[in-house]
């Protein structure tokens, strides 16, 4: 595992003059074999910042790098993905076994061993790799997606959103594993989140995006207990107390 | 997938459609086999004679036997037609994934030269090409593939850049999978069902077309023949030999026919089958005379073939209560707020022992106008509910215009003061924007805005915030709360997650495979909920408080399929307590002297001696 670092790094979409900058000039470490979370409001940039990292958006500046070194553009990349919805990151048209051996690097030896290693990992029986996406409920997908993420032992694991197309029932499962895998294969981590209670279960280090800018990060109990950008309270007050009428003079105004 | 190609063979239409296909292939094969000596037979005593029972077609000018050479030329003719589609499809397909293969700037360059292709007419196109390859059969081939290339290279480019901006085409890049190996294993599999479909239909064209030509004589030239030809030569006699000029048209429009129509049958079967949208209603004022019990749901059942989703479900509900509504998915909420709305899909059957909205009994009658003017719907995602070629301001003025019968100036007036009312800043000039140029958020309130264009008893919300992230749903929370406490408007909260259901509402129901499995004040939800599946649930989602150094409690196995549910209690597979009794009977809904209900055998069991 290797220490993930985005350095500078800007994304925008369409023209110069008209179009959005999704990220704004980010600076962030994940240091190696730990969980960084991310959360911020949907638009705030953190799915294109993740996508930036794995080379699915163009960077229009600065630099993501792996221990220091360029995360590389091209072929196999050290990072994989996990996406938010099991039920398009799967193609519907191969088994869950041949999609994860197709992420395997290609002098791996025996494959089908491999394939069941996986499965075992995240608690699936080897049988799981004949079955279609087809015939998996939601949570075995997104097992299914992880292991092709643990596939050829990637650097760095970058995890958005992964359990909010799940249901509660489901969610608990998935977390678990995540946090599970995390302990004792010792992984580096992205695990990008809107729900600030499941970033907090499965995080060492927190960091808080607004706007396409990390406003603040640190060490997640230290975020949590003393936020200091008026954002991250926010974040914090709205999880907190039940919701009454007239309630905190609607601050959000700004739209 | 094979089941789904059986399918064709099972509408009349297909099924006959693929005998035709069949024959024909088969008499392509075996015809010049069978026939080609009774087909070149010359007969100098009958040269161009009409019908008769020995010819059937009649012969022509040598004396030869038209119906033996209309049989034999099947051959040539759908060779033809194949091998023009078959340059085609390939021509197309190289085209068509050329963008996904070579770079931005060059895919680009593709896309427009297939583009400015397209509007070409395609038979224009052959007879340009078969005035540059020369008359003769290879010319018209290639020429007719050439004309069928383009549109085909743009289905396949609409198809393709569909699926290759899917997450599982992302993640095979991401895993260093080549280019091609992602367009082989991963795209085309996956857009292969449109383009067999739409070369069935080209083939069929192809045989028109190629018919044409030789007609013209463009095609297939002497001593060969086909269609085309046979029918060019019988043409000159029609007025003496009909039979010799109609038995290549019919065949020619059998074979077309069949080619085309397998296809439509091909794209019927496998056309894309939409997600069911879900009709929204809107609302607008009239307050109802007697609200004594406002809403009130008595063994509401809703049934599809071969399912019931909802099975028996009873509330009622006041003026300014708000109710929650919380279970896994497929459990039966949204179900249950469409029936109360009268907005169940048309195949789904709609049973109660009552349902009664401000006095008026929702069974009897489709009640559109009481719906449209006490009720109000606001679904998960606002922006399939906003039409996105509509203004806003205009979105809701519809709304007054249609029900309260205002002018448009004042129904507009309404519409901004509505958007103001729901904390939408500058609410005159938001209401001349489009959906897209409102956040989620923004679009959520705006339905909300909608919903209040009159003034509602109910408002009906399905998974309001899901969309939305923590400090937007907080925003539109408390602006229903806001609604709520102003205008006494009872909320009817749909939510899987139990804490903002607990955060808004006095009162919780919890729904189980159909079915309220518990109903209790939301602030008793963590101290006394009795039900094991709503302690479950609770225990399973984190919250800010919860042991990182643990793992989080889970539910085992999966939530319940309504199409199988097990005998007796539908959460015996999944529940700790779960005895002989939970397995062999169903427990009723109780309730205690306090109103609470619950509906478990094991109810009683104190929560601390469990496990
Ligand atoms: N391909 C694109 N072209 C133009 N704009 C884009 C594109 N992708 C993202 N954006 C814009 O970039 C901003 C950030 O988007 P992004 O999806 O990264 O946010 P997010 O925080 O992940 O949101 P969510 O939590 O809803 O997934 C948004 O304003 C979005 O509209
Ligand atoms: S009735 Fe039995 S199986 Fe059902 S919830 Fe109660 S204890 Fe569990
Ligand atoms: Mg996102």
């Amino acid at each position: 595992m290797r220490e993930l670092r985005f350095d500078d790094v800007t994304v925008h979409f369409g023209s110069r003059r008209r179009g959005v900058t999704a990220v704004d000039g980010v600076d962030l470490t994940v240091p190696a074999g730990t969980v960084v979370g991310l959360v911020g409001e949907s638009g705030s940039g953190k799915s294109t910042l993740a996508r930036a990292a794995v080379g699915l958006a163009p960077l229009s500046g600065g630099r993501i790098l792996l221990d220091g070194e360029p995360v590389p553009r091209r072929g196999r990349r050290p990072l994989r993905m996990v996406f938010q919805d099991p039920y398009s990151s799967l193609n519907p048209r191969m088994t869950t076994g041949a999609s994860i051996a197709e992420a395997l690097p290609r002098r791996t030896a025996d494959r089908r061993a491999e394939v069941a290693r996986l499965l075992d990992l995240v608690g699936l029986a080897a049988e799981q790799a004949g079955r279609y996406p087809g015939e998996l409920s939601g949570g075995q997908r997104q097992r299914i997606a992880l292991a092709r993420a643990l596939a050829g032992e990637p650097e760095v694991i970058i995890a958005d959103e992964i359990t909010s197309a799940l249901d509660v029932s489901i969610q608990g499962t998935v977390l678990n594993l995540v946090r599970d895998l995390q302990r004792r294969m010792g992984l580096t981590i992205l695990f990008i989140s809107h729900d600030l209670a499941v970033v907090r279960y499965v995080s060492d280090v927190l960091a808080v995006m607004y706007r396409g800018r990390i406003v603040e990060s640190g060490p997640a109990e230290q975020v949590l207990a003393d936020p200091q950008d008026p954002y991250t309270r926010d974040l914090l007050d709205a999880v907190a107390a039940p919701v009454h009428s007239g309630h905190q003079a609607d601050r959000g105004r700004n739209p | 997938m094979a089941r789904r190609w059986a399918g064709v063979l099972r509408s009349p239409l297909g099924a006959s459609a693929a005998v035709l296909v069949a024959a024909i292939l088969v008499l392509a094969v075996l015809a010049p086999l069978l026939w080609t000596d009774a087909a070149t037979a010359t007969d100098t005593a009958r040269i161009s004679q009409g019908a008769s029972a020995e010819h059937w077609a009649g012969t022509d000018s040598l004396g030869r036997d038209i119906f033996a050479r209309v049989l034999v030329a099947t051959s040539l003719s759908v060779r033809l037609a194949l091998a023009a589609t078959a340059i085609g499809v390939v021509v197309g397909l190289l085209l068509g994934t050329a963008p996904l293969l070579v770079g931005r700037r060059a895919g680009r360059l593709v896309t427009a030269v297939v583009n400015i292709a397209v509007a070409f007419p395609g038979l224009l196109l052959a007879l340009f090409f078969a005035v540059i390859f020369g008359v003769g059969a290879t010319g018209a081939l290639f020429a007719l593939g050439l004309a069928i290339a383009p549109a085909f290279a743009r289905l396949t480019q609409t198809t393709t850049a569909r699926v290759a901006g899917l997450d599982y085409v992302a993640a095979a890049r991401i895993a260093g999978v080549g280019r091609f190996r992602v367009l082989f294993r991963h795209v085309l599999p996956n857009v292969a069902e449109p383009l067999v479909v739409n070369a069935t239909v080209a083939a069929g064209s192809a045989l028109l077309a190629f018919a044409g030509l030789s007609f013209l004589g463009l095609g297939v030239q002497p001593p060969d023949y086909d269609w085309g030809r046979l029918l060019g030569e019988g043409l000159g006699a029609i007025y003496l030999h009909p039979a010799a000029a109609l038995a290549p048209g019919v065949a020619v429009v059998l074979a077309g026919l069949a080619f085309n129509l397998f296809g439509e049958a091909l794209a019927k079967v496998l056309g894309e089958r939409r997600p069911l949208e879900r009709p929204v209603r809107r609302t607008a004022a009239e307050p109802a005379p007697d609200d004594s019990a406002m809403l009130v749901v008595e063994d509401l059942r809703v049934a599809f073939p071969g399912v019931e989703p909802v099975r028996g479900v009873g509330f009622a509900m006041d003026r300014g209560d708000a109710v929650g509504i919380v279970g896994e998915s497929g459990s039966g909420k949204s179900l249950t707020a469409l029936a109360v709305s009268r907005l169940v899909d048309e195949s789904g059957e709609v049973r109660a022992e009552r349902l009664s909205f401000l006095g008026a009994d929702l069974r009897a009658g489709p009640h559109r106008r009481l719906l449209g003017t006490s009720l109000a719907m606001v679904f998960q995602d606002p922006m399939t509910s906003f039409n996105p070629t509509m203004r806003i301001g205009r979105q809701l003025a519809e709304v007054a215009c249609e029900h309260q019968g205002l002018g448009r100036a004042a129904a507009l007036d309404r519409a901004v003061d509505r958007l103001d009312a729901v904390r939408i800043p500058e609410p005159a000039r938001r209401a001349a924007q489009y959906p897209h140029e409102f956040s989620g958020g923004m679009r959520q309130r705006a339905m909300i805005g909608m919903g209040l264009m009159g003034s509602p008893a109910l408002i009906v919300a399905d998974e309001p915030t899901t969309a939305l992230d923590v400090t937007v749903q907080r925003r539109v929370l408390s602006l229903l709360a806001d609604i709520r406490a102003a205008d006494d408007v009872a909320l009817l909260l749909i939510s899987h997650d139990v804490t903002v259901v607990e955060q808004v509402c006095d009162r919780v129901l919890v729904m189980y495979a159909g079915r309220i499995v518990e109903d209790l004040p939301s602030a008793e939800l963590r101290s006394r909920a009795r039900h094991p599946y709503t302690r479950a649930l609770l225990a399973a989602v984190p919250d800010m408080t919860t042991d990182r150094s643990l793992p989080l409690a889970v539910i085992p196995g999966r939530p319940a399929d309504p199409a199988h549910l097990p005998t007796g209690c539908a959460f015996a597979p999944r529940c700790p307590l779960a005895d002989e009794r939970c397995t062999a009977t169903e427990p009723d809904l109780v309730a205690d002297d306090a109103g609470r209900r619950v509906a478990c055998w094991h109810a009683d069991i104190p929560v601390e001696v469990r496990a």
